[in-house]
């Protein structure tokens, strides 16, 4: 019985990854073919029409090649293991550009890049470079030390918080750049910081902000996605300041909220492709702040004209590059 | 540093997240112990309280109303806990794999579902039920915040709790219950209907289980978000284990685990220098030291996850 039963799970686990491979591999679209345009492929790590990560970047990219006159596909629900392989699958067939979305396509396409020297490889908020391969970043950390100004100027407790589901590099950044904009503004702040370790968990963010609240901060910034919901659902309980994060989550906690950070990928995507089309590609790492427009910070109405300055000051500098935030990867306590 | 959390103030906001945290798990967990008391094992706890969550949330936002939400989300659980019982008792399927492939069918099921729903909206949130204070009893230091400053659900979960213990101690019934856990067969020959009691049984774990995963949405956050349940279905499972099939050795173990979740969320924000990654072990370390402390006083029902054929030998 017990037998019959490992090997029953063994074969249905199999045979789900068998499963998941197969539809990560799977190739669709040929949404915009035109002819004499260049073939352009997209590859993401979840569904296109995930409405949060995934999504954008399709729908930023299926501009961009109308824009650039270009042939786009594209493969989603790729696992780690697959990336390699469905990289060297576009460039085998042909494909002019080959774009990752996300910091694990970097060294994938580093590895592929050699084999394949004439197809030019983009990897979004990745760190890999090279002859053929561009890496675009975008200055999530810009946004966060505006976020981090804000807060420090309208606590009255002199505690803030910021909240994050895993400690990716993407996600580090954000935590730190928005410490160190609190800290630019009253370098005796306390900024409190905490991590669910998933990006699913809501109810845990929910405790981790309640924690905070009891211990007197009065602003939460989160970066957690969904599971960053929490984090604003106690916010709004407590009646205490919060701050939201990729999309304007204004809606979540109208009267709570003073910004949400905004991620533009359709911009990043174009800024990409527009490169790779025109000539101008170079492998290097790009990065994409506020003066590209790839990152903003949109300001609700709840914020004190004094704070607003404050950001809006800081958000001018940044612009006209005489505010460089230091974009720190290190995990901070 | 040990100053900051030996104050009665950090213990009792430290006490309630604990029980907070737990109630999902409690009503998880008692669910489970019903069922395999009848031999019923349903690792599809997950999935149960997925969908209790899902529709807890779904009704509420449709109609407005928290105890509609509260049904819906009963009802959730509840077709859940009914499919299994139809693989696992009507056709004597293995209870493992049927749990196992409900907790992903569940999974693809309530994240479609709530595409579907959300798709060109805001944000949907509902409004969640309050609290309501004891009289007398919230005023005990320590504790009396923390178990009798609470909501409508955790306070009918300790009346279900204490019912449930008398039921399977104190009555009849309960024995019979009881015994088709331990040998259907032998029950079987005593008169008692094994398959009626396990389907009745399976409507408690489904109700028990879709009120759990309901807990989250109604009581605490008044928002869905996709596999919100994280992992919650599996640690009700381990509950039971820790707490031998009893309900309160049941409620005593996730406990445990619910403080170990509050201790490590909390000593991050005050800055203990010590990696998340290590904290967030903490619960799931508790839990393996204490089945280890329970080696060899094995009170598994015996005929635990064995399908029962009447008439076969």
């Amino acid at each position: 019985m017990k037998k019959a039963l490992y090997f029953v799970l063994t074969l249905a686990m199999t045979l789900s990854f068998v499963a998941c491979g197969s539809k990560g591999n799977e190739t669709k679209g040929n949404d915009d073919k035109k002819e004499g345009g260049k073939k352009v492929a997209l590859l993401v790590s979840g569904a296109v029409n995930d409405q949060g990560w995934n999504q954008t970047a399709y729908e930023g990219a299926k501009k961009a090649c109308e824009k650039y006159n270009c042939e786009l596909a594209y493969s989603e629900n790729l696992g780690t293991a697959d990336i390699a392989a469905a990289f060297t699958d576009y460039a085998a067939a042909g494909y002019d550009v080959v774009i990752g979305h996300g910091f694990e396509f970097g060294d994938p396409a580093l590895e592929v890049a050699e084999i394949y020297p004439d197809v030019k490889f983009i990897c979004t908020e990745a760190d890999a470079s090279a002859e053929n391969v561009a890496s675009y970043v975008m200055a999530c950390e810009q946004t966060a030390y505006v976020e981090g100004i804000i807060a420090a100027t309208m606590s009255k407790s002199g505690k803030v918080g910021a909240i994050g589901p895993i400690q990716g590099d993407s996600l580090v950044k954000i935590v730190n750049g928005f410490e160190d904009g609190a800290k630019s503004v009253n370098p005796d702040l306390v900024v409190e910081s905490a991590w669910t370790n998933s990006f699913v968990d809501t109810q845990l963010a929910q405790e981790a902000a309640k924690a905070m609240i009891e211990d007197g901060v009065d602003v939460i910034k989160h970066c957690a996605n969904a599971c960053g919901n929490g984090a604003m659902s106690a916010a709004v309980e407590a009646g205490i300041w919060c701050q939201g994060d990729s999309y304007d989550q204004s809606s979540l906690a109208p009267k709570n909220i003073l910004d949400s950070a905004l991620y533009n990928l359709d911009v990043v995507m174009d800024i990409a492709l527009g490169d790779a089309m025109n000539g101008s590609f170079k492998g290097e790492v790009y990065n994409l702040g506020m003066s590209d427009g790839a990152v903003e910070v949109k300001i609700s109405d709840n914020v004190s004209e004094e704070a607003k300055a404050a950001a809006q000051d800081a958000i001018d500098k940044i612009i006209s590059g005489e505010l460089n935030v230091v974009r720190d990867y290190t995990i901070r306590n | 540093m040990l100053s900051e959390i030996l104050t009665i103030g950090f213990l009792t906001a430290f006490l309630s997240a604990a029980v907070r945290l737990a109630v999902p798990l409690i009503y998880g967990g008692l669910g489970e112990t019903i069922a395999e008391k009848t031999g019923i094992l349903n690792i599809g706890m997950e999935g149960v309280m997925l969908s209790g969550a899902f529709f807890s949330f779904a009704g509420a936002w449709f109609s407005s109303n928290l105890f509609v939400g509260l049904l819906c989300g009963m009802l959730g659980g509840l077709a859940v806990s009914l499919l299994h019982g139809f693989l696992s008792i009507f056709l004597a399927k293995d209870q493992s794999v049927s749990g196992l492939a409900l907790n992903m069918f569940m999974l693809g099921v309530t994240s479609f579902l709530y595409k579907l729903m959300s798709t060109g909206q805001d944000y949907q949130q509902i409004d969640t039920f309050q609290t309501m204070a004891i009289p007398v009893l919230s005023k005990i230091p320590l504790i009396g915040e923390a178990f009798f400053n609470r909501d409508i659900l955790t306070y009918m979960l300790y009346v279900l709790l204490i019912l449930t213990w008398l039921f399977y101690k104190k009555t009849n019934y309960g024995l019979s219950f009881a015994a088709i856990g331990e040998h259907p067969r032998a029950a079987a020959s005593a008169g008692i209907p094994v398959h009626k009691y396990q389907w009745i049984s399976m409507i408690f774990n489904g109700i028990l289980g879709g009120i759990g995963g309901a807990y989250l949405v109604l009581v605490q956050l008044g928002v869905f978000t996709e596999n919100m349940i994280s992992g919650r279905g599996y640690i009700a499972l381990a509950t039971v284990i820790l707490g031998r099939y009893t309900p309160f050795g049941m409620f005593g173990a996730a406990i445990l685990f619910g403080a170990a979740n509050a201790l490590q969320i909390r000593l991050q924000t005050i800055g203990i220098a010590i990696s998340p990654f290590l904290l967030a072990i903490l619960p799931y370390a508790i839990t393996l030291i204490a089945m280890i402390g329970s080696i060899g006083k094995n009170t598994k029902p015996e005929a635990l996850s064995e399908p029962y054929i009447k008439g076969a030998r």
